[in-house]
């Protein structure tokens, strides 16, 4: 019975978040401008063991599935430049925590713009800044106003 | 050049050919019209030149209310101190500045000088005491008395001071510590406390149904995805924890926010309770 409704409220948020079939076939606007190479969520930079392994992971989730997926994510930054930003600013205990968080936060269907300030670029503004536990880093934008 | 042509334009009613631009009396011509046109640096320049040859105390208060105006307060406060003394103005610059004092940002500093009555101003002691209980409203200073901080406002605002001043003592702020142990009794509960209710339904529900998938998979043998959905369960459990801190710290910042803004916004619609300036 358990298994049912869990396999019922998949199922339903996955079709009512799946891609509709009239779009795919649209006439769609080309660019062909060369990306900014900053924009690339490819990391090559090293600094230490740690930072490789996270690297690793990130580049494998770009290859096999963000790139694939599309930018998908609801909040700027995506739910994966979090987890990095988490990690190099907060450490390996603080930073994973901070990302269980940023998931569920993402997996709540009711988030919305009363919630969350919009960034320019239209999505949920979320900083990382904000999650470390220190109120004099936590970056205060009006709900409904535009953050940086 | 725009400003040589603004500065000869002014001065073409008393054009002479011998008219020399740069003498004191241009000067003070050109750094009023720059002055009353709100151009204060510029303006600076010309009194300070001005002030080289002549000694004017109305000069020496615009000098002063040039960096005042232009958000340089230490210096405002410096040069208004010129005319404490032997003066008609004295009162007003005196005024002039305590309020740079206290615009400068400084109120431990504002407030050890306004305690040191030699320089307070007789005419002006109400409103310098008004800011003064400002202040106070402004940084994380101990509050002084309920009674001296409001009866020294009109009486028409003394409502909106008291709440200010409720405000301030205890602000509606909710406690990291708490939201931390009420999810880790209850996963989501921390946040359903700080207000995010349904962050909180989904935390619980997200480590209720990995809890499930753990135990239903230990139940059936799956020791592997037993294992992993444990794994995850604890992740997300230490996450929603974790989260509730960091959410009742962020409702905490906005609780700040939002008051230093509307005291903000309060006391400059009302002008700080301060007369005009018009010198």
């Amino acid at each position: 019975m358990i298994k049912s409704i869990i396999f019922c409220l998949l199922l339903v948020s996955t079709l009512s978040y799946a891609q509709t079939d009239w779009v795919k076939w649209d006439a769609v606007e080309v660019s062909y401008k060369i990306s900014n190479a900053s924009s690339k969520i490819i990391i090559t930079q090293k600094q230490s063991p740690d930072s490789g392994i996270i690297s690793f992971l990130r580049n494998t989730y770009a290859f096999f599935i963000s790139d694939l997926d599309g930018d998908n994510c609801p909040f700027y930054p995506s739910c994966s430049h979090f987890f990095v930003q988490a990690i190099s600013e907060s450490g390996m205990i603080k930073g994973p925590l901070m990302f269980a968080d940023r998931f569920m936060r993402d997996l709540n269907f009711f988030k919305s713009k009363n919630n969350y300030p919009i960034h320019r670029i239209g999505k949920f503004h979320d900083p990382v800044s904000n999650y470390t536990l220190n109120e004099q880093v936590i970056e205060i934008t009006p709900i409904g106003s535009i953050g940086d | 050049m725009p400003m040589i042509i603004t500065y000869s334009d002014m001065l073409c009613q008393d054009s002479s050919k011998d008219l020399d631009l740069f003498s004191y009396k241009s000067r003070l011509k050109f750094g009023n019209h720059l002055y009353f046109e709100k151009d204060y640096l510029r303006a600076s320049y010309e009194f300070r030149e001005y002030l080289k040859y002549e000694d004017n105390d109305t000069i020496r208060f615009r000098f002063a209310n040039c960096f005042y105006n232009i958000g340089r307060y230490i210096e405002a406060a410096d040069n208004f101190k010129s005319t404490f003394y032997n003066s008609t103005i004295q009162d007003e610059s005196r005024l002039a500045y305590f309020k740079s004092l206290f615009f400068s940002g400084d109120f431990n500093l504002f407030r050890n000088s306004s305690r040191n009555e030699i320089y307070l101003p007789e005419k002006y002691l109400t409103e310098v005491n008004r800011l003064y209980f400002t202040s106070f409203l402004m940084d994380n200073s101990v509050l002084p008395d309920t009674g001296n901080f409001i009866s020294a406002f009109p009486d028409s605002n003394k409502n909106d001071i008291r709440n200010f001043y409720i405000q301030k003592k205890f602000p509606q702020y909710k406690s990291p510590t708490t939201a931390a142990l009420l999810s880790s009794v209850i996963p989501g509960l921390g946040k359903i406390y700080v207000g995010n209710i349904t962050d909180g339904l989904t935390s619980f529900l997200v480590t209720g149904v990995l809890t499930f998938l753990a135990i239903d998979n230990f139940k059936h043998k799956h020791s592997f995805r037993g294992w992993l959905f444990t794994g995850l369960g604890a992740f997300f459990y230490a996450g929603n924890i974790y989260g509730s801190a960091a959410a009742a710290t962020i409702f905490n910042a906005g609780v700040k926010f939002n008051f230093d803004n509307d005291v903000k916004s309060y006391f400059e619609k009302r002008n700080y309770f301060l007369p005009e300036n018009n010198l």
